[in-house]
């Protein structure tokens, strides 16, 4: 009985400690231009990363989450000023969390593509040709309008042809499956507009889709080792990426923008 | 050679970046040495209460029979849920203020974590010295607490310092979780130049030996403490 009393004593105990301080600071920023001098967070080795880093020479400090949604959650909890993110999951966030805005302003404009090895010219070229098929069928837009877009959101999903023939083996795409509605968990299961976009290739070039969910960071790292065929996670083309990975062309545009507490 | 050169360079001087290395060194190491200290503190005290109270039996007093409880109980818990939980607990849900300092929660929740380890490692040490060194203490008018510190603590201490310095070896390791609350140890300035470079070997090599230096540094205080104390 006293052991019960004092779990009951050491849990109230906690959760007044959680209760207290939980009143945050005020909004700071209003525009780009109010960025330098600002905690910034970000998600490891993202765009939003990048671009951040620049403000550091400004007197930014940039806070650098293992995920986009613990940044996040620093942000409501004023931990860090703002959070610079792509507007896709941005736009996702802030509908779970009625206490952030996106800031109007667009903060960068930038390309996702596919990342795959230096070491396999041949699976670019395909993945290219494939690519630009399915842009031409309209299957890219239709797969973007399934999940982008409030009248047209689950209207259209990809579904693969019957009878398609698989056997080039198995396709492994490495991705960081907590970027909505790019890829995300639904079901148990990885959906989104990449992974979509992934099984339609996949069709069109007869190979098997396997997905695996990794750290972010950890993508460039499992394509070039080869643990990993191509990445499909929302990437952008940079200077400094493609000094370890090709690209295939871009399939989409997106902004970077900045989330703010209300 | 001139690749190597040329990895290292775009690794750790370009943009100084080792600088996140060396700032993710202070911060491992400040955060290690205070969740040493505090787990220490933490364990030494819930090792004499657990060790007394199971000593007296069941008339031990009310007081006693509390702390015991309350001691069992943070034993379970801590050494029942993964650090890292612990972690992102003590930063997402018991720490929300936001100008809290994130080293503070990392020694926080790493002291408190390794005070459940280091407290049954002491509680051992404290059995395994005689009962009748106890007897003999107190029958020569010492008082408990004299007993425990002048007596039974210092000869279990020797007993456990082996243990206890793996205990301190883990946790040293185990800091390499910081990265979850974004503070920057050895671990995560590793992945954050990882992130920029997209070059696994060198940080990640550089990070490894780093922890195996502090290790070994560790290692040997701790065999020299061993020789000073075995008279």
């Amino acid at each position: 009985m006293k052991k019960f009393l004092s779990a009951v004593a050491a849990i109230t105990l906690m959760l007044s400690l959680a209760a207290c301080g939980s009143k945050t600071t005020p909004n700071s920023v209003f525009s780009v231009d109010d960025l330098p001098g600002k905690v910034i967070g970000v998600q490891l080795g993202t765009t939003g990363d990048i671009y951040a880093s620049d403000y550091e020479e400004e007197g930014s400090v940039i806070e650098r989450y293992n995920k986009g949604a613990d940044a996040v959650q620093a942000l409501k909890q004023g931990k860090v000023d703002c959070v610079i993110i792509d507007e896709q999951p941005a736009k996702a966030f802030v509908e779970k969390n009625s206490d952030l805005m996106i800031l109007d302003e667009d903060f960068a404009l930038e390309e996702y593509a596919i990342c795959l090895s230096k070491d396999n010219k041949q699976l670019t070229d395909s993945i290219n040709k494939a690519l630009t098929e399915l842009k031409s069928e309209g299957v890219i837009d239709q797969i973007i309008r399934n999940y982008i877009g409030d009248d047209t959101k689950g209207t259209c999903p990809y579904v693969s042809p019957d009878g398609v023939d698989r056997s080039n083996g198995t396709l492994t795409m490495a991705t960081n499956a907590a970027f909505e509605p790019y890829e995300f968990y639904s079901n148990q299961e990885i959906v989104g507009i990449d992974a979509e976009m992934a099984q339609a290739l996949c069709d069109k070039l007869g190979y098997e889709l396997k997905i695996e969910d990794m750290e972010f960071d950890a993508i460039i790292n499992a394509v070039t080792s080869g643990k990993a065929d191509m990445g499909v996670a929302g990437m952008t083309i940079t200077e400094d990426r493609l000094l370890s990975v090709d690209f295939s062309e871009p399939y989409t545009t997106a902004t970077q923008v900045i989330i703010v507490r209300k | 050679m001139e690749d190597f050169k040329l990895k290292f360079y775009t690794n750790f001087i370009a943009e100084s970046r080792w600088r996140y290395i060396t700032e993710g060194l202070s911060t491992t190491f400040i955060v290690t040495i205070c969740a040493a200290v505090l787990g220490v503190a933490l364990g030494f005290l819930v090792a004499v209460i657990r060790s007394t109270a199971d000593r007296t039996g069941p008339k031990k007093g009310a007081v006693m029979t509390c702390a015991d409880a309350v001691c069992r109980f943070y034993l379970t818990v801590i050494r029942g849920t993964p650090t890292m939980i612990q972690l992102l607990i003590m930063y997402y849900i018991v720490f929300t203020s936001p100008d809290i300092s994130k080293r503070f929660v990392a020694i926080l929740a790493f002291g408190i974590n390794s005070g459940a380890y280091v407290a049954e490692i002491v509680r051992s040490g404290i059995m395994s010295v005689d009962g009748g060194q106890l007897e003999a203490g107190r029958s020569l008018g010492l008082s408990y607490i004299q007993t425990m510190t002048h007596i039974i603590i210092p000869q279990a201490f020797r007993n456990i310092l082996p243990a206890l310095a793996n205990e301190f070896i883990t946790l040293l390791k185990e800091t390499s979780i910081c990265g979850y609350i974004a503070l920057t140890d050895i671990t995560h300035g590793a992945n954050v130049i990882r992130s920029q470079t997209y070059e696994p070997l060198m940080p990640l090599l550089a990070a490894a030996l780093i922890y195996l230096i502090l290790v070994s540094l560790l290692s040997m205080g701790v065999t020299k403490l061993e020789r000073k104390l075995s008279c």
